[in-house]
C-alpha cells in the first residue's frame, strides 16, 4: 500500500507535519475560541460578559468541528483537490498511522468506524454500570444528587444509539465489506466516508463531556418541555447527535450509491448479499428519517437559543414527541436490520447449505424498512386518545411479520445441514434466541391494554436491550469473530471465543430477563431512588450487568489479542463463495487488481465451485 | 425422522409452556387493584397462550439443529430446488404468522380498546367519583370537588389520595404549577401510575387528559408498595421522588376521610 500511494512522490520534497490528530485538534481549539470570543464578547455578550454563553458556546462548537475536519485531513484531501491543487507534499501516513488520518481506503474507514464505535460502546458501557452501581441500594448513594445520575442515562443511551447501534454495523463492516462483497474496489464517493468518520468521535466526546455545561435530565429522547427547563447540557446533547447523525447519513448515501452502482460485472439484483440487502434498506431508511430528527433537533436547539416556545405549554410539546418517535422506531430497525441481514449471510457458510427461501428473506428486509415508518406512536400509547391507538398497534403487531422471514430464512437453512458449531455460529444462534425475547416481550408493548401497564417500565428497559443488545450487539460479536482472518489474516482461540460467548449470554441474559419482573413489579424508569422492596432484583440485575461488562471486556481483549498476535489461517478459512473472501486477508488497497465476474449465487453450496472467477487479464 | 423426534419434542415443550403459563400466568402483574388491571393481565395470559407455541418452536430450532445436524458430513447433501426452499413450509409459516397477527389485534387489542371506549361514556361515568390530579415538578396533588376537598392532605402534610372500593373513579389530569402559574417554563409531562391499577396516563402541559379506574380491593400504600401513585416518565431531578400514598378504602371510611380533611381546613 505503501508504494501506491508515495511513489510519485520524490523523498527529499515530503514534511511531515504534526500528526492530522493534532493538527485537527489544535484547529479545533481555534475555531472555537475564536468563534466563542467573538460571540460571547463581541456579538451578544451577556450581562457580566461570562466567556462561556449558550450562542456562543453553539457556534464555538461548529467552528471546531470544522477546524478538525480540515485538520485531520480534508483540507488536503478535500478542499484542495476541490480547486484543483494536488498537495502531494504531505504524507498522511502509512501503516499503522494511516488510521489516524482521513483516508480514502475503505477498509481503512471502516476499521476506523469500527474502533470509533467500540470506545463509544466502552464509555456508554462505563455510564451504564455507573448506573448498575447506583441501583444496588434504593437510595442515592454513588450520586450526590439525582441529576447526575439521569444525566448518565442520557450518556448512556445517546452514545449507545447513536454512535455504536446506528455506526457499528453501517459505518463499521458496511463500509469495509460492501465493496468487497459486491466485486468492487472502492465505494462510490470514498470522499463522503473518509469525512465522515471522523464526525464519530466528535459525537462521541460531545455527548460525553456534555456535563461541562450543565445535567440534562431527559434520557437518549431528549423530551420536551423538559429539555427546556433542564440546564444546558442538552445542549451538547443536540450537538453531539449532530455529528453522529450526520455521520450515519454521509456513509448511507454513500452506501447507497455503492451497492446501486459499483457492483462487478454478474453481482445481479439476485445475487447480491444479503448484508448488502440490508446495508441498502438500512440506508433508505438513514436517508430518509435522520434529516427528519436532525430538523427537529434544530428546533429544539432553537428553542433554547432564541428561545422559541414550539414546544413549551404554549406551543405543543406532544409535537416533539410524535416527531422524535417518528425518527426513534425507524432507528431501532436501523439498528437491528443489518444484524438480521447478517444471520442471514453468515449462516449458509456455517452450515454448507443454499440460503433458504432468499426472496422471502429480501421482502422481509425490505417490508420492515416499510412498516417501520408507521409504527412510531406505538411509544406514545400512555399520551394518546384512545381512538388513536389501533393504527399504530395494528402496524406494530403488523411488523413482527416481516420480522419473522429472517427466522423462517435461517430456520430453514440450518434446518438438515452440515452444522459447524463455531463461534460465530454460536453467537448467532444466541443473537436469535434473545431477539426472539425482545421480539415477543414487544407483542405486549404492541397491546395497547397491556403496555398502558409495561411503558416506562423496567419491562420496556428489558425488552429494547434484548432486542438491541440481544439482536445487534451479539451478532456484531460474531461478525467480528467471522470476518476477524478477513481485518487480520488471523484467527481467534476457539476455546476462548465460547467462553467469551457463553459469559456474556449468561450476564446478558441474567441482567435483562430480571429486568422483565422489576418491572411488572413497580420499577418505573429514569430512577436512582425507589422503593426498598425492589432492591433485591437490583442487586440481581447489577451483579448479572457487571459480569456482563467484564465479558464484553473480555471479547474486546481476545479480539485485539487475535487480531496482532492469533493463529494464521489461510485467506479463506469458511470456505465461504462470497467475494469479500476472494480478496487477500487485510486486503491491501486494491481488492481486486482485476474485476471479478460473478457466474453463480454466493449461497449456493449445494452445488462445487466458485461463484465468481477472475478473468484473464489479457483477454 | 428428525421431522417427528422435532415434532414430540415440540409438543412436551408447548404443553409444559402452557402448563407454566396456567401456573405463573395470574401472576403476572403480582398485584391488581383494579378491573383495568385484570383486564390488561386477562390479555397477557392470552398473549402467553399463543406466544408459547411459537417461542418453543423457534427455541427447539435453536437448540435441536446444532445438536442434531452438527458434524454431518455431507453425506446427505440437499440439492437443486430441494435445498433452497420448501413451498409448503413457507405457506404455512407465513400463514400462520399473519393469522396470530390478525388475531391479536382483534382479541385483545381491539375488544379492549372498546372497553375503553366505553369506559369514557358519559353514561358509565354516572356517579363516578372526579378526582382532581394535579402533577408539577415535583409533586402530585389531589382534590375531590364533588366533596369541597380542594388538596388532600395526610396529617404530616404529604399529599394523599383516598378512594372508595367499588365505585368508579374518573381521574382528571393536568400538569401545571400552581404555586408559579406564570412560568409556563415550568410545566413538563409527567405519568400517572399506580402499578396496582394496570394503567398509566401521560399528563401534559396544556390538556387535560382522563383515566377511569375501577378499584376493587381494600388496600393501601403501607400493605402493598404497588399501590402507590408513581410518576413514571422522567420529569427532572425530583422525578424519582414523585409519588404519593394510596389508600382503598370502604365507602364508610372515605366519607370519615373526607369529614376529616374538612376539620383539617383541606
Amino acid at each position: 500500500m505503501a508504494s501506491v500511494i508515495t511513489e510519485t512522490v520524490p523523498q527529499q520534497s515530503r514534511r511531515q507535519p504534526l500528526p492530522p490528530v493534532v493538527r485537527g485538534l489544535i484547529w479545533a481549539t481555534i475555531g472555537f475560541l475564536v468563534v466563542n470570543v467573538l460571540m460571547s464578547y463581541v456579538l451578544d455578550p451577556l450581562a457580566g460578559h461570562p466567556f462561556i454563553t449558550n450562542s456562543s458556546v453553539v457556534l464555538g462548537w461548529f467552528a471546531a468541528v470544522v477546524g478538525w475536519l480540515l485538520g485531520v485531513g480534508a483540507w488536503e484531501e478535500i478542499v484542495l483537490p476541490s480547486f484543483g491543487i494536488l498537495d502531494r507534499s504531505v504524507v498522511t501516513g502509512t501503516g499503522w498511522r494511516q488510521y489516524f488520518a482521513m483516508s480514502l481506503n475503505h477498509k481503512v474507514v471502516g476499521i476506523q468506524y469500527l474502533v470509533a464505535s467500540t470506545g463509544g460502546f466502552f464509555i456508554a458501557g462505563l455510564a451504564a454500570m455507573l448506573m448498575r452501581l447506583e441501583l444496588m441500594s434504593p437510595t442515592m448513594w454513588l450520586f450526590p444528587y439525582p441529576g447526575q445520575y439521569l444525566t448518565t442515562v442520557g450518556i448512556h443511551g445517546t452514545i449507545m444509539m447513536f454512535s455504536v447501534g446506528t455506526v457499528a454495523l453501517v459505518g463499521g463492516l458496511g463500509n469495509y465489506l460492501i465493496p468487497q462483497m459486491i466485486g468492487s474496489n472502492r465505494s462510490a464517493f470514498p470522499k463522503v466516508s473518509s469525512i465522515s468518520v471522523w464526525l464519530v468521535p466528535v459525537g462521541i466526546l460531545t455527548v460525553a463531556f456534555s456535563p461541562l455545561l450543565g445535567q440534562w435530565t431527559t434520557g437518549w429522547r431528549g423530551y420536551e418541555p423538559l429539555a427546556q427547563n433542564d440546564a444546558n447540557g442538552i445542549l451538547f446533547y443536540y450537538l453531539g447527535v449532530f455529528a453522529l447523525t450526520m455521520s450515519s447519513f454521509l456513509v448511507s448515501l454513500n452506501l447507497t450509491a455503492t451497492i446501486l452502482f459499483k457492483r462487478t460485472k454478474g453481482m445481479t439484483w439476485n445475487r447480491i448479499p444479503m448484508f448488502a440487502w440490508g446495508m441498502l434498506v438500512v440506508s433508505l431508511l438513514n436517508i430518509i428519517w435522520l434529516p427528519e430528527i436532525q430538523m427537529t433537533f434544530v428546533l429544539g436547539l432553537l428553542d433554547r437559543l432564541v428561545p422559541l416556545p414550539f414546544f413549551t405549554a404554549v406551543g405543543s410539546n406532544l409535537t416533539y414527541l410524535e416527531l422524535f418517535w417518528l425518527f426513534g422506531h425507524p432507528e431501532v430497525y436501523i439498528v437491528v436490520l443489518p444484524a438480521l441481514a447478517l444471520w442471514m449471510e453468515i449462516m449458509p457458510v456455517m452450515v454448507r447449505k443454499p440460503l433458504f427461501a432468499r426472496e422471502w428473506g429480501v421482502i422481509g428486509v425490505i417490508f420492515v424498512m416499510l412498516l417501520s415508518g408507521f409504527v412510531w406512536a406505538h411509544h406514545m400509547f400512555t399520551n394518546m386518545t384512545y381512538a388513536e391507538e389501533l393504527p399504530f398497534s395494528f402496524f406494530t403487531e403488523m411488523i413482527s411479520i416481516p420480522t419473522g422471514l429472517a427466522y423462517m430464512v435461517v430456520i430453514g437453512t440450518i434446518w438438515k445441514s452440515n452444522f459447524k458449531l463455531t463461534v460465530p455460529s454460536l453467537l448467532i444462534l444466541m443473537s436469535m434466541f434473545n431477539f426472539l425475547i425482545g421480539g415477543m416481550t414487544g407483542v405486549f408493548n404492541a397491546d395497547p391494554v397491556v403496555d398502558l401497564q409495561l411503558h416506562d417500565t423496567f419491562w420496556v428497559v428489558g425488552h429494547f436491550h434484548f432486542t438491541i443488545i440481544g439482536g445487534m450487539v451479539f451478532t456484531w460479536i460474531a461478525a467480528m469473530y467471522y470476518w476477524l482472518p478477513k481485518f487480520s489474516g488471523r484467527t481467534y482461540n476457539p476455546k476462548l471465543g465460547v467462553l467469551g460467548a457463553i459469559w456474556i449470554f449468561i450476564g446478558f441474559d441474567g441482567a435483562f430477563s430480571l429486568m422483565f419482573l422489576v418491572g411488572m413489579e413497580g420499577m418505573n424508569r429514569w430512577v436512582p431512588v425507589y422503593p426498598s422492596y425492589l432492591q433485591p432484583l437490583n442487586i440481581a440485575i447489577s451483579i448479572f450487568a457487571f459480569i456482563l461488562g467484564a465479558g464484553f471486556l473480555f471479547n474486546l481483549l481476545h479480539i485485539w489479542w487475535a487480531m496482532k498476535s492469533g493463529p494464521k489461517v489461510e485467506a479463506n478459512p469458511w470456505k465461504s463463495k462470497s467475494l469479500e473472501w476472494m480478496t487477500e486477508s487485510n486486503p491491501l488497497a486494491e481488492n481486486f487488481p482485476v474485476e471479478p465476474v460473478v457466474i453463480s449465487g454466493t449461497y449456493d453450496y449445494d452445488v462445487d465451485g466458485v461463484a465468481a472467477i477472475i478473468p484473464n487479464p489479457a483477454g | 425422522m428428525d421431522l417427528i423426534l422435532f415434532g414430540v419434542a415440540w409438543v412436551i415443550l408447548s404443553l409444559l409452556g402452557e402448563w407454566g403459563v396456567s401456573a405463573w400466568g395470574p401472576h403476572f402483574y403480582y398485584f391488581t387493584a383494579s378491573t383495568q388491571a385484570l383486564d390488561g393481565l386477562n390479555a397477557s395470559i392470552f398473549l402467553f397462550r399463543f406466544l408459547t407455541p411459537i417461542f418453543f418452536f423457534v427455541v427447539l430450532m435453536l437448540i435441536f439443529v446444532p445438536l442434531r445436524f452438527k458434524h454431518r458430513e455431507a453425506t446427505v447433501k440437499a440439492q437443486g430446488r430441494r435445498a433452497r426452499t420448501n413451498r409448503p413450509f413457507v405457506a404455512i409459516w407465513i400463514t400462520v404468522s399473519i393469522l396470530v397477527n390478525v388475531l391479536f389485534f382483534l382479541h385483545p387489542t381491539t375488544s379492549a380498546a372498546e372497553q375503553q371506549f366505553d369506559s369514557l361514556l358519559p353514561q358509565n361515568l354516572h356517579g363516578a367519583l372526579i378526582v382532581d390530579v394535579t402533577a408539577r415538578q415535583w409533586e402530585w396533588h389531589f382534590g375531590y370537588p364533588q366533596y369541597g376537598v380542594t388538596a388532600a392532605k395526610d396529617p404530616n402534610g404529604n399529599d394523599v389520595l383516598y378512594l372508595p372500593v367499588g365505585r368508579t373513579v374518573e381521574f382528571v389530569l393536568r400538569s401545571y404549577d400552581f404555586n408559579h402559574p406564570y412560568a409556563l417554563g415550568l410545566d413538563v409531562i409527567h405519568s400517572f401510575w399506580i402499578p396496582a391499577f394496570g394503567e398509566k396516563e401521560d399528563v401534559i402541559p396544556g390538556e387535560t387528559r382522563y383515566e377511569v379506574i375501577d378499584p376493587t380491593v381494600i388496600t393501601s400504600t403501607e400493605q402493598n408498595p404497588m399501590v402507590r401513585v408513581q410518576c413514571a416518565e422522567v420529569c427532572g431531578p425530583g422525578h424519582p421522588y414523585m409519588y404519593a400514598a394510596v389508600h382503598i378504602v370502604s365507602d364508610q371510611a372515605f366519607l370519615k376521610w373526607v369529614a376529616a380533611e374538612h376539620k383539617a381546613g383541606n
